[in-house]
């Protein structure tokens, strides 16, 4: 059984832009789950009201996939993400093709997002962004002290379930997660502290595209999104820089004058 | 009530900063006693991770020494260390620690003077700031 979006994305896709492979969310027996569709295979019932970042996936299985071309669903942040990921070399970017997809008002809402038209719209009505985040006001007027109790109660409900890393597209450090070493997080201490919080927030601060993804995969409902958010804001302060553009590389990987260095996510 | 008396790191880089050190424990310079040194390679070696550990852990402060912007024993090791540290002081202060409890420096082999006078400011400011909120804090 296929869908009527099922049937327009495989034309697409296969027929429009020659890609080999797509990569949906697809129902299956009253399931949602993501599937890779090859070139000429039915293509299903395809889902696309479930907000999950299909880059997530793609990162994780490209390195299984060694030729040919891979569309795949993208939103505004979706696509930040892939340039944050070429940039740094974890996909080529001439092999993914990428079918724009706009969010709807609901889910700019739930991500508080501020840029939610990708750069070329092929699904869904664009809709335009929101100014602004509720809870970073709120925090803005608080005392420092205050801030950090609020922070505090909040991390206190981390049950370290690696949720908002496994889940975040831009998170790729694979195997060697220094969150899952015993020098800076405890092992077994649940909840697992403010360094560990801490540290995810530096890991982030040149990567995070603010999809979101971490706080919905949060079981404990912290409001990660709007750390980040935070955080972009200061980065933009700091060094004028924002994630999500393929021609500019993060000033933490250049010298003062602006010269390359070795990413320092390589660096151990 | 005591006096509140700090316990502070200070990573200091083996070329310039820790020589620096040495040089003013060698002059005898005064300077107050709770700083804890830990000796790096360079300043770019100390990760933001460790700052944000000893942070988070309840240290009332961090000092971060390096050697002055072209000086560094391996080229660019303090470029890094400049860009990192206004970040991870941002972190800081977005949690709600203040970000003062964090401090980069540049102090060269042949300033003595200049490390007595930043390890005495420094720990002026954070006898200012008061303990670290984060030790009162049970996990």
């Amino acid at each position: 059984m296929v869908n009527d979006l099922g049937k327009k994305l495989a034309r697409l896709a296969f027929e429009e832009r020659g890609a080999d492979f797509l990569l949906v969310m697809r129902e299956e027996h009253g399931n949602v789950a993501p599937a890779m569709v090859s070139k000429g295979e039915d293509v299903g019932v395809v889902r696309l009201e479930v907000p999950y970042q299909l880059v997530t996936i793609l990162e994780n299985i490209y390195p299984w996939i060694s030729k040919g071309k891979i569309a795949v669903i993208t939103r505004r942040c979706d696509e930040k993400a892939l340039a944050e990921l070429a940039k740094r070399k974890y996909v080529d970017d001439k092999r993914i093709i990428k079918i724009g997809l706009a969010c709807t008002e609901e889910q700019i809402e739930r991500c508080r997002c501020e840029d939610p038209v990708p750069s070329h719209v092929d699904v869904g009505e664009p809709h335009a962004g929101v100014k602004g985040d509720e809870l970073s006001a709120r925090l803005a007027k608080m005392s420092q002290k205050d801030r950090l109790a609020f922070w505090v109660d909040q991390y206190k409900k981390c049950n370290k379930c690696f949720g908002c890393t496994l889940t975040c597209p831009v998170c790729f450090c694979d195997d060697d997660c220094v969150l899952e070493e015993r020098t800076f997080v405890a092992e077994p201490s649940i909840p697992p502290g403010l360094s560990f919080h801490m540290v995810r927030s530096y890991h982030m601060i040149d990567k995070c595209i603010e999809c979101g993804e971490c706080e919905r995969a949060c079981p404990a409902e912290i409001p990660l999104l709007t750390m980040r958010k935070l955080l972009a804001k200061d980065m933009k302060e700091v060094f004028k820089f924002a994630p999500g553009d393929e021609k500019t590389v993060s000033p933490l990987n250049t010298t003062l004058e602006g010269e390359l260095m070795e990413d320092e996510c390589n660096e151990r | 009530m005591a006096e509140f008396n700090p316990t502070i790191l200070a990573f200091c880089c083996n070329w310039c900063s820790y020589a620096g050190a040495d040089l003013a424990g060698v002059g005898r310079l005064q300077m107050p006693p709770n700083i804890h040194v830990i000796r790096v390679m360079c300043s770019a070696s100390v990760k933001p991770e460790y700052v944000l550990k000893a942070i988070s852990g309840g240290v009332d402060g961090v000092l971060v020494l390096g050697c002055h912007i072209g000086d560094c024993h391996y080229m660019t090791g303090n470029h890094r260390t400049a860009k990192r540290m206004p970040l991870v002081q941002k972190v800081l202060k977005e949690v709600g620690i203040d970000e003062r409890r964090l401090r980069l420096d540049w102090v060269s082999a042949s300033e003595g003077e200049k490390f007595q006078k930043v390890v005495t400011e420094f720990v002026g400011e954070i006898k200012n700031l008061g303990p670290n909120p984060m030790r009162g804090v049970k996990w």
